[in-house]
């Protein structure tokens, strides 16, 4: 794995681990649509712009 | 709903898919890969949509809609984690493309076999994913034949919603191998996204917008909005769903052979985003549908009934319920087909391909063909006997396929890894997930995935460990992954230096 593939992997990993502890922790009374709801619909979208970086130089 | 509608739906949707299967041949294939990988040519618009369909199967929108009204937000929750996890692909997806290119594999199975360097590898995960699928395609049927007795009040009858869709399946799968199974994937997926957002936008504006619809249930269903929520959503019970479905894209074999199929690392791309933007837009509308029918429909004794209470509601125009609820059923068929055909290539490649010297391909392939139908037989007399045992080993299929994800990450990245190592981890994981499943024990209150994962992960590392790796192998393979993952990167910055030095 070159430096590039190791960073990308260590970040992925740190976003799926907060959207495992941030609903259970700082949201767990946030009964409103910009508590858990938003949160996990932000990690998707910072999901796809992570795999928009990583394949970036993937040509034909 | 009106029976006849119904019918009508389903012919339209059958005669426009057979259409498209029929026009997706190409040829007449007598290769393994031309059948079963439409001969590593596939381009990335298709392969996402049917990517797309071979996930979300009916249990999408019945199923998800479901969670959700029974349990809340945290449905939206898992179902993202499984979404991250298919990052796994912009790791694992150049690296299997590579592979598949230079040795010619056709089954992911296969790709571990040779790489560990032992036939029996390929067998032993080759058999224990089809122990696990079957029964999972079963389920599958089953949710058709329910579906359909369910939104016609038995007019259509359950037995005949489950030969409707094996016959389908196995049209579909049979016409022109992938291809076929591809292109009525698309449709289905393109079906489903379009009908299914219109119903959701719909019962919003219908709830009063996005302000009331939140409003009514910040007001009413405050619970619905966090986990643990009303409870359901234990973090024992989120992580045991979670884990293996973090993992789905490499351990389920009809999506994770996927990526040998692209036509280039630019498709293989092309498939990866054009999922990720379709998945969330169909997590998004499956988690609004449970939270609409929280609203609309609270005390529903069966929580997957919430989707076709929503289908016929009031808000929705009988043809718009009509469409989405064939979208529905395509879904189910979409997965099955696809599940159908790799365990086919599965059987034909690993099981026969290695049980009996020198076969050749087309007689691969004519196994391939033969065992299809056979395959879809057993998962439609499944389906008819409902046993206890098939929605068992159902809901254990992802968590039983999970124990093959680390001989999967070694084959890349460990090269200590041994074949040994992989046939321990892979069987008795597998075999202490079944027994989990069957006793129903949760140990710590931790699922029958988490443990099998983790076991399978010490297992694989500590009898590697104390066994002989296959050095020359794994060196070579490796050695070029590695090599070639630096070239074909390296070679993409350089034109694109060129292209800005050209001033384009």
């Amino acid at each position: 794995m070159g430096k590039r593939e190791v960073f990308w992997g260590v970040v992925s990993c740190i976003v799926i681990l907060l959207a495992y502890i941030i609903p259970y922790t700082f949201l767990t009374n946030v009964a409103n649509w910009y508590g858990s709801f938003l949160l996990w619909v932000g990690v998707a979208f910072v999901i796809i712009i992570i795999n928009l970086i990583i394949t970036k130089d993937w040509r034909s | 709903m009106s029976n006849s509608l119904i019918w009508w739906g389903i012919i339209i949707y059958t005669v426009a898919s057979l259409f498209i299967a029929y026009l997706s041949r190409s040829g007449k294939e007598v290769s393994m890969s031309g059948y079963f990988l439409g001969n590593r040519k596939m381009n990335g618009f298709v392969s996402a949509l049917s990517y797309s369909a071979t996930t979300y199967s009916a249990f999408m929108m019945v199923g998800l809609a479901g969670l959700t009204y029974r349990g809340g937000v945290g449905a939206l929750g898992f179902e993202i984690i499984y979404f991250a996890g298919v990052t796994l692909v912009a790791f694992f997806g150049p690296r299997f493309w590579l592979a598949g290119n230079k040795y010619g594999y056709v089954t992911p199975s296969e790709m571990l076999g040779d790489r560990y360097d032992n036939k029996l590898v390929a067998v032993v995960i080759a058999i224990s994913t089809c122990i696990f699928l079957i029964p999972y395609s079963a389920v599958q049927l089953a949710g058709v034949g329910y579906l359909v007795e369910g939104m016609t009040n038995g007019g259509i009858s359950f037995t005949t919603g489950v030969i409707i869709a094996t016959v389908l399946a196995i049209l579909f799968s049979f016409i022109a191998g992938i291809r076929s199974v591809m292109w009525t994937d698309s449709l289905q997926a393109l079906m489903m996204i379009v009908a299914s957002t219109v119903v959701v936008l719909l019962i919003i504006q219908g709830l009063g917008g996005f302000s009331g619809f939140f409003g009514s249930l910040e007001a009413n269903y405050p619970d619905s909005l966090t986990v643990p929520g009303n409870g359901y959503w234990s973090f024992a019970t989120f992580l045991s769903m979670t884990v293996p479905w973090l993992f789905f894209s490499l351990s389920n074999p009809q999506v994770s052979q996927r990526m040998f199929m692209p036509s280039s690392l630019k498709s293989l791309r092309g498939m990866l985003l054009g999922f990720l933007g379709f998945g969330l837009v169909y997590t998004l509308v499956s988690v609004l549908w449970g939270f609409s029918a929280v609203i609309m429909f609270p005390g529903l004794e069966n929580p997957d009934v919430a989707t076709p209470s929503l289908l016929s509601s009031e808000f929705v125009p009988p043809v718009l319920g009509i469409i989405v609820m064939v979208a529905i059923i395509a879904a189910a068929i979409s997965t099955i087909d696809s599940i159908l055909l790799t365990l086919a290539s599965l059987f034909a490649r690993d099981v026969y391909g290695n049980m009996k010297p020198n076969v050749s391909e087309s007689r691969q392939l004519a196994i391939g063909k033969f065992v299809m139908p056979i395959i879809a037989i057993m998962a439609f007399a499944f389906a008819e006997l409902q046993l206890d045992l098939i929605a068992v080993l159902s809901v254990a299929s992802s968590a039983g396929l999970t124990v093959t994800v680390p001989a999967i990450i070694g084959t890349f990245f460990w090269k200590r890894g041994t074949a040994t190592g992989v046939i321990t981890s892979v069987a008795v994981s597998g075999l202490l997930v079944l027994m989990l499943e069957l006793s129903t024990l949760k140990p710590y209150g931790l699922g029958s995935g988490v443990w099998g994962l983790l076991v399978s992960t010490l297992l694989f590392v500590g009898v590697s460990l104390l066994t002989k790796p296959p050095v020359e192998k794994a060196e070579e393979f490796v050695t070029y992954i590695n090599t070639e993952m630096k070239k074909s990167l390296k070679s993409s910055k350089n034109a694109n230096r060129e292209t800005v030095n050209k001033g384009y």
